[in-house]
């Protein structure tokens, strides 16, 4: 490095020193050409030349710190290890002037008034097929037009929600490379960078004056609520699921706007309702925010091979064409093979001249166009016309003829010639570049930015910042992001600011939405159930781990203490192990630690912290709308790949006790905040429900694998003295008695004292009450199982006598109720499960006739 | 000719269907040279409720939501139907295919997108290098369209099987044109696929077939088929059907209920189902003439 580095204080030259040596090829967004900087990224630059580079440097580590837990990322399911980049965001944001912004908004604003325009035609008159303004082959050849949905679509209030990707050629001209005009395209992605990014560079952020997002997403809403035509409407948004690469960006906008996130299979359809299916019956919805392919709409009607979207939506929409946004179909116009027709289109239709290009671009159904690419292929890039795709970053590649041998050039000829019409020819437009945060200098890098429009009550309207990306212009003539490498726009005001107003904190306006969330979905309600069994079993596995660790660590502890800790190890790590070491031979050091490195991560049972944790992590994402943000910052620790988790694989066992004490208190946190935080609305119930069960299972497990057979008075006294660390409960025994640990008071204590939250009653009677507060959907005489079997619990409980139970020598009684307990809890949580998740036993599926003569 | 066409669809479940949505092309079309003069369609359970539509291509379709618990279902159809002779062709009186952008995109007049439509692959139409290699030898430069389409039908006819054990509805189209093997619906893909790679418009059709027992022989019942088989564009004629699976042009005795761009537009019957496991279906067509006597039989296939 030959840079600054070494001084301390970095003034603007300095900064600059290694930007203004780089080679910059064609246009730049900081420097003009005689080299100095330009007038809107001034006061950035100077705020940036203010800090010392150590803050800098901090600043851009926090910011990646931040965006980990946030857990802004395309694919959550993916290994962190081997699969896509990371979400990177950079310190420094692409700026645009306020001149220039006013040209991008007309400009876009009047792309939106033009598809929308296009779509009401081909899915309505298709007067400009007829009258050969646009080429039918053009339309019909591409997939996305949806022939159900004729007629839909133009009583459906038009495109509602547009995105166009932009970049500046090397001449200095903005050109359109990509438009989406299928769903919001990835605009969490941009709020979730923005929110971020405020946290570090909130203080250059209102220097530089540039405009907050938080009024475009208060019109959304508004324009949202008036689109369904019901002031109190319950409105959802739809996602594929949380296997979709854009899940994080869908759970984020509906969290933030305060809407209920679903998938299709959370909803049936009926004449011309949709309704969700929640625990207390069907509701009905009253507008969709469509966050899925319009061709996965509907099983029944638009993809005979998948089951995304709720059977029969489309009929739905025939009777009630506005229920859905965007409308289904308008996937058509962000056909690529269009760009060369806009021009004459705009004149013809609007009677205006269209203000921003296409990169220019060839559709391949012409003949014309075909010809002149097979004159001159190398300088094309071949790419299918329409991709399908509103997701940033990852762009497919085309193919080009240049480096091909000649059979290989006749064969794409021929190829493009039987589907040119699905096919266009791109030319490379080059790409300007603007900085981001290197090591420790500025540099250039080449970007494309993405816009996002909405249709308001006044009009479309731009969101005055955008997702930003660099591209590798070598391979690339569409936004992607092969580094990961994401950047803020910043749009600059020239007047006064608006007051911050943040969708955080709903105003009264916006306050009756919430009370949708109390809506809860069943497959929520299971997902929730879930997160409570995965937390708690997280908890009392790293419990038996630390008090085992503990054991070998303290000199002092009795060997006793170490058979009782590996007794609790073996029963965690399964029946198979052969626990049957009746050898009152103390297990050596080395032993508990393999069988502590075994529960962590090598065990085949499925119990290992490895897989609860991972369990822990992929539930908590399922229902990360209905977590609170620090509820969930507790859990990234425990992501896949995380420091934590690395530490806990590599360290050292004495080391991971310091581990462990952390996830203990994360998962603390993470109880804590979901206790104060969440309404204790069903959801709550089914959260507390999981816990519930899960502790009493382990502790009825623990209690039976340390006391029977009874063991001798030496090693009852540290098998006590372990038991009350896993339940937690050693202070409240010691300040209650004041006394050695006795098996009597430790029972009663976590037997049957309902005041002691770890106690076996206090899970049961709180379950039960949990059930009492649920609808009662249960059909036919008598009680419902799942409540015949917690009274049933209960009363085998309540009706011990715990002074005769200890002295009984054989500890048959004990022995009985444990497995009772052990029998019917499971059998508890099944029956939950079949009462209220609604589970099927299998998917939707197809049945088909097909059409062939018999003899 | 008047046909009285009984359509009879009988699912069987192994267990319990929850709620089931289908959705139903059973209605014959009235069109120039076919009448429609009676329909009824009836569905057992009965659905909670019954929307008739008309599709973007004028076809009829029926949308059954049943929401009781059934194991079985059963949906018949019964249609009276008025066929006219369709008028003579002279295959050699039509505009070569390779002059047909001269009349679809004629600069001075309309486009008629109801035809331009269908000279697009469509999902179950894709072709490949291949199937375009399996067509070029009956579209020399020049050759009428129509004549060169009956050439190459008839070439489909002599180089494919019937064998229904061949394909299923999943088949893809590559695999039917290597193994030559499959039932008419494939072959009527087969087919679109080879004449939409030559930008030739051509449609899919779903209907029912007339047959006739050998001499002598009583009519069996059910032994007519739903069947499928094509339409080809011409300036001169307009629409005009071929059969590759029986190699003809169609004259009186096709009934057609749909058309589309291919099967997935007119599935007779589709439905997306929870509950019900794996499941079974019979379907019996019986074409019974009521009246008029045609020139010619046909054997079904």
């Amino acid at each position: 490095m030959t840079t600054a580095a070494a001084t301390k204080e970095q003034p603007l030259s300095d900064l600059l020193s290694a930007y203004r040596r780089k080679e910059i090829a064609g246009f730049d967004e900081l420097l003009d050409a005689s080299g100095s900087v330009r007038a809107p990224w001034q006061r950035l630059l100077e705020g940036l030349a203010e800090l010392p580079e150590a803050e800098r440097q901090s600043r851009s580590d926090r910011l990646s710190s931040r965006v980990r837990e946030t857990g802004i990322a395309y694919d959550i399911f993916a290994d962190p290890h081997t699969t896509q980049q990371r979400w990177t965001l950079d310190l420094l944001p692409i700026v645009i002037s306020a001149s220039e912004w006013q040209g991008l908004e007309r400009a876009l604003i009047q792309r939106a008034r033009l598809f929308d325009a296009l779509l009401n035609d081909v899915y309505g008159e298709q007067k400009l097929l007829r009258d050969g303004l646009l080429p039918a082959e053009l339309i019909f050849s591409d997939a996305a037009y949806l022939a159900p949905a004729n007629g839909v679509l133009p009583n459906a209030g038009g495109l509602m929600f547009y995105a166009a990707d932009i970049a500046r050629g090397e001449d200095g001209e903005w050109h359109v490379i990509d438009n989406h005009t299928e769903t919001l395209a990835g605009i969490g992605f941009a709020l979730a960078n923005r929110v971020v990014h405020t946290h570090v560079a909130g203080d250059l952020f209102r220097d530089c004056n540039a405009r907050r997002l938080a009024p475009y997403f208060q019109e959304l809403q508004a324009t949202l609520t008036l689109h369904s035509g019901r002031e109190n409407a319950r409105i959802a948004l739809m996602t594929p699921g949380p296997h979709h690469e854009d899940y994080f960006s869908h759970a984020y906008l509906a969290r933030y706007l305060g809407y209920l996130l679903i998938e299709g299979h959370d909803l049936k359809t009926r004449n011309e309702q949709v309704y969700l299916k929640t625990l207390e019956g069907l509701k009905e919805i009253d507008l969709l925010v469509r966050c899925i392919d319009g061709k996965s709409s509907d099983p029944l009607e638009l993809d005979s091979a998948g089951f995304i979207g709720p059977s029969g939506l489309l009929r739905v929409c025939r009777r009630s064409p506005r229920i859905v946004v965007n409308a289904i179909g308008t996937a058509l116009a962000q056909n690529r093979g269009l760009g060369p027709y806009l021009p004459q289109l705009a004149r013809h239709v609007l009677g205006e001249d269209l203000e921003l290009k296409d990169a220019p671009r060839r559709w391949l159904g012409d003949p014309e166009a075909r010809h002149e690419i097979f004159s001159q292929s190398d300088k094309f890039i071949i790419r299918k016309a329409q991709e399908g795709t509103g997701r940033p970053g990852q762009a497919a590649r085309g193919w080009e003829a240049r480096g091909l041998s000649a059979p290989e050039r006749e064969k794409l000829k021929r190829e493009i010639e039987l589907y040119g019409a699905t096919l266009v020819a791109e030319e490379k437009v080059g790409f300007s570049s603007a900085p981001i945060l290197g090591r420790d200098a500025l540099v250039p890098k080449p970007f494309a930015v993405r816009l996002f429009v909405c249709r308001t009550a006044s009009g479309y309207q731009v969101m005055p910042g955008g997702l930003a990306m660099s591209i590798d212009p070598e391979h690339s003539v569409a936004l992607s992001a092969p580094d990961g490498r994401t950047r803020d726009v910043w749009v600059l005001s020239e007047s006064e600011l608006a007051p911050h107003i943040s969708l955080w904190r709903p105003t009264l306006a916006t306050a009756r939405i919430e009370r949708s969330q109390r809506v809860i979905q069943s497959r929520v309600a299971d997902d929730l159930f879930w997160l409570g069994r995965y937390s708690e079993r997280a908890d009392w596995t790293m419990r038996v781990l630390r008090g085992a660790l503990r054991r070998i660590e303290e000199d002092s502890v009795p060997d006793t203490g170490r058979r009782a800790a590996r007794k609790c190890l073996e029963v965690l790590l399964g029946k198979d192990m052969g626990i049957a070491s009746e050898s009152r031979e103390t297990p050596p050091d080395a032993e508990i630690e393999r069988l502590c490195e075994r529960l962590i991560a090598n065990g085949l049972g499925s119990r290992t912290l490895e897989r609860t944790l991972d369990g822990l992590y992929r539930v908590a994402h399922l229902v990360r709308d209905r977590l609170s943000l620090e509820a969930w910052q507790t859990l990234t620790k425990f992501r896949p790949g995380e420091r934590w988790r690395e530490a806990l694989n590599s360290a050292q066992p004495l080391e991971v006790l310091d581990v462990l004490d952390e996830g203990l208190a994360s998962i603390a946190a993470f109880n804590g905040f979901m206790h104060e935080n969440m309404t204790r609305n069903f959801g709550w119930a089914f959260l507390d429900m999981g816990r519930r069960i899960e502790r009493a299972q382990n502790l009825s497990e623990a209690i039976l694998t340390l006391f029977i057979p009874s063991p001798d008075p030496e090693e009852t006294s540290s098998s006590l003295l372990l038991l009350l660390e896993l339940a937690d409960s050693f202070i409240t025994y010691r300040s209650r008695y004041r006394l050695d640990p006795m098996l009597p008071l430790v029972l009663d204590l976590l037997l049957l004292d309902e005041a002691n939250p770890r106690s076996l009653a206090y899970q049961l009677s709180a379950i039960a009450r949990h059930l009492e507060s649920l609808p009662d959907t249960h059909q036919g005489s008598g009680l419902p199982e799942d409540r015949r079997l917690i009274l049933a619990l209960l009363t085998s409980l309540r009706m011990v006598d715990i002074e005769a139970m200890s002295k009984e020598e054989s500890g048959a009684t004990l022995e009985r109720l444990l497995k009772d307990q052990l029998e019917m809890l499971p059998e508890l949580s099944n029956e939950i499960t079949r009462h209220y998740f609604n589970v099927m036993d299998e998917a939707p599926h197809r049945a088909h006739t097909r059409v062939e003569t018999s003899l | 000719m008047i046909f009285d066409i009984v359509h009879k669809t009988h699912y069987r479940y192994r267990s319990m269907v929850v709620q089931s949505l289908h959705l139903v092309h059973v209605t014959p079309r009235t069109l120039p040279g076919q009448i429609v003069r009676h329909h009824s369609l009836t569905v057992e359970p009965a659905p909670v409720s019954r929307q008739d539509g008309i599709d973007a291509f004028g076809n009829i379709g029926i949308i059954l939501d049943i929401e009781s618990q059934h194991k079985e279902l059963v949906l018949t159809a019964r249609s009276t139907v008025e066929k006219l002779s369709a008028p003579p062709v002279n295959l050699l009186a039509t505009t070569p295919w390779d002059r047909l952008d001269d009349k679809l995109l004629d600069p001075n007049r309309q486009r008629d997108v109801h035809v331009l439509m269908f000279r697009c692959a469509s999902r179950l139409t894709l072709p490949t290098l291949e199937i375009a290699d399996y067509a070029a030898p009956s579209f020399t430069l020049g050759r009428p369209v129509l004549d060169a389409a009956m050439d190459f039908v008839m070439r489909m006819y002599n180089d494919f099987t019937f064998d229904p054990h061949a394909t299923d509805v999943s088949t893809p189209l590559s695999q039917v044109f290597r193994t030559k093997r499959g039932v008419c619906q494939d072959f009527a893909h087969a087919a679109l696929a080879c004449l939409r790679s030559l930008r030739i418009p051509a449609r899919y059709i779903s209907g029912y077939l007339h047959t006739r027992p050998p001499p002598g022989r009583p009519k069996l019942q059910g032994a007519d088929a739903s069947h499928a088989w094509i339409s080809v564009w011409t300036p001169e004629y307009g629409w005009v059907d071929l059969d590759p699976t029986n190699g003809i042009v169609v004259r009186d005795e096709h009934v057609t209920v749909a058309y589309g761009r291919d099967y997935d537009d007119v599935s007779p019957i589709s439905g997306v189902l929870r509950g019900g496991g794996e499941h079974s279906v019979s379907v019996g067509v019986d074409v019974n003439m009521v009246a008029g006597a045609p020139a010619d039989a046909l054997s079904g296939r």
